[in-house]
């Protein structure tokens, strides 16, 4: 019996109908435990945010069915929600491009044998593994306007432009916000450029320096190109990190001054525990998962699914 | 070659000159919490202190119970580890070796959960953790992290067992070795890599996570270390010292964990970069 059902050499042609079903016993007993956490912290919240976007609901007492009136409201007249979505358009594109061109120099330079090399990665990507909530505490001192650490450099060398309230300014709060967001996952892209660069085969890069390729353009002509994989992968990362940043926001600026720097984990999170507007609340998660998810289906539809294994 | 010579300066230069600018922060929050007490307004937001001082550390660790918020974050990140190592691997098993129907199908339903992040999901976690009773109650984390932390795991297992070579299982199964057999006493013993990329991710995922955890953990003597730094917040407003010396705290068990595995983390990272 065992042997039957477990390699496919040696199957024998009897009913199917039992091979399968003794298949399914077995063997899916395999799945079993990932499916059922699965089932129950994955697919029953996110079918129950569709089902709550269609009420009122405070979280606690009886639900009001409304319809469409949540999402209608949002749509048209929510302050907050639209800023949220102009900050993630902001957000998105900076921290991607900052990213990929200064985590690709310096995974560049530092597979190329400088001194240092790797110690250098180390340091650059140990922002990446620190705790959002120390970053955002540790970038509010050096933002502070009173006795920060820019603002003291500024004072020291008069500079007037280091001592603006970076945090408080609606203007600018969000660009502040979105600096310390790349100083923290530089180091990560970085890594996967390094990853990259050790894939392409050293005789290329040779046979184009005796072509006579200078460095630059042995670069934009035949290694960037051979990344595309990671870029791809950042971009997609990149997408799928905007749309879930949280922890920072909420440590340095709550979303403030007046939704200035307000992105929409953040403001879902406002309104489901602050403002006790459970069903508002998931009426904005579904317009995040739906953002999300076609987002991501869009990308694998154009550049292919596994395309980073 | 001169100009080898003269381009590679130029890039430890600059590569120097941005891992400066990247360490003035964490140099930042050392400086801060080595800051003696009775120091006022430190030069450069501290970066230059007047001398050093254990004494923001001795104050954090009698007025706080550090040491319980660490056990607790320990607790349930090693948990939450554990489930994903085992369910993730069998899974991964499953998926490489075993036939399934629809396999690919539930290969993508499993993986699909990457595209639906921790924060995004939050109101409905919160209520199914309140409707099974998992409130101040450390499973109310595990399970979710374990959840949310199986595809990763999933996606590195099964392209590590997928590059295995089956003879050794082959000839366990001659031998009459059950399927679970195989994957426990052959296959598992020799994936550590995978099993390493794996621990290393769930690890700090679950160590740093934040969002979950403030709205599932209430009762003070059961919060994580993430949550600390904001539940002192009002307390240590007026010592930064001693806030500091909070945040490099929390960053010590993620930085041990980084320094002893960080041979596996580029492997589970190009794994992981199907994320999405």
């Amino acid at each position: 019996m065992v042997v039957t059902r477990s390699s496919g050499a040696g199957f024998k042609p009897n009913s199917p109908r039992t091979r399968t079903a003794l298949r399914w016993n077995w063997d899916f007993l395999f799945l079993i435990p990932a499916l059922s956490l699965f089932s129950v912290f994955v697919l029953y919240p996110f079918c129950s945010i569709f089902f709550r976007s269609v009420y009122q609901w405070d979280g606690v007492n009886q639900a009001t069915f409304v319809g469409l009136k949540n999402f209608i409201e949002i749509l048209t007249r929510d302050y907050g929600f639209w800023l949220a979505m102009r900050n993630a358009l902001y957000w998105a594109p900076i921290t991607i491009v900052a990213q990929m061109i200064v985590g690709f120099a310096l995974a560049y330079i530092l597979t190329s044998g400088v001194p240092f090399q790797s110690i250098f990665r180390a340091i650059i990507y140990f922002p990446a593994i620190v705790s959002p909530i120390v970053v955002g505490i540790v970038w509010q001192r050096i933002y502070n306007p009173f006795g920060g650490l820019l603002s003291d450099i500024g004072a020291a060398w008069h500079i007037p432009a280091l001592m603006i309230p970076f945090l408080s300014d609606p203007k600018i709060a969000i660009f502040s916000v979105i600096v310390v967001n790349i100083w923290q996952w530089t180091g990560y892209s970085m890594i996967l450029y390094v990853a990259g660069l050790k894939t392409i085969p050293e005789e290329i890069l040779e046979a184009g320096t005796l072509d006579g390729a200078g460095v630059f353009k042995r670069i934009t002509r035949i290694i960037w190109p051979m990344l595309r994989h990671v870029h791809l992968t950042l971009i997609l990362l990149g997408i799928i990190g905007t749309l879930q940043t949280f922890p920072i926001i909420y440590v340095m600026t709550q979303g403030g001054p007046n939704h200035a720097t307000e992105m929409l984990p953040n403001y879902i999170f406002t309104q489901a525990f602050r403002l006790q507007a459970v069903g508002y609340a998931s009426a904005l998660s579904v317009i995040l998962l739906l953002l999300a998810l076609s987002l991501s289906v869009f990308q694998m539809k154009v550049f292919g699914s596994r395309f980073a294994t | 070659m001169p100009n080898v010579k003269l381009s590679k300066s130029f890039g430890f230069v600059f590569a120097g000159l941005v891992a400066l600018v990247w360490l003035v922060p964490v140099v930042m929050m050392l400086a801060v919490s080595f800051m003696p007490p009775n120091q006022r307004a430190p030069k450069f937001g501290g970066l230059l202190i007047n001398g050093v001082s254990l004494d923001n550390y001795r104050t954090v660790f009698s007025d706080a119970p550090i040491l319980r918020h660490l056990v607790n974050s320990l607790i349930i990140a090693c948990s939450s580890v554990l489930l994903v190592v085992l369910f993730g691997s069998l899974a991964g098993y499953a998926f490489a070796r075993l036939r399934i129907r629809w396999k690919e199908t539930w290969f993508f339903l499993l993986i699909s959960a990457l595209m639906l992040p921790i924060p995004t999901m939050i109101v409905p976690l919160f209520q199914v953790n309140k409707t099974l009773g998992l409130l101040d109650n450390y499973l109310g984390l595990i399970l979710p992290y374990a959840a949310f932390g199986t595809p990763l795991a999933l996606i590195i297992f099964r392209s590590f067992f997928e590059g295995l070579p089956l003879e050794v299982e082959e000839a366990a199964k001659v031998d009459g070795c059950s399927k679970l057999g195989i994957y426990w006493r052959i296959v598992m013993p020799i994936s550590w890599p995978a099993i390493a990329a794996v621990v290393i991710f769930q690890f700090m995922a679950s160590f740093n996570e934040f969002v979950l955890a403030l709205v599932t953990i209430d009762r003070n003597e059961l919060k994580p270390m993430t949550l600390v730094p904001l539940m002192y917040s009002g307390q240590f407003m007026a010592r930064p010292g001693v806030m500091f010396a909070t945040l490099a705290l929390i960053t010590i068990p993620v930085l041990v964990i980084y320094v002893l595995m960080q041979r596996y983390l580029t492997r589970g990272m190009i794994a992981g970069a199907v994320k999405g």
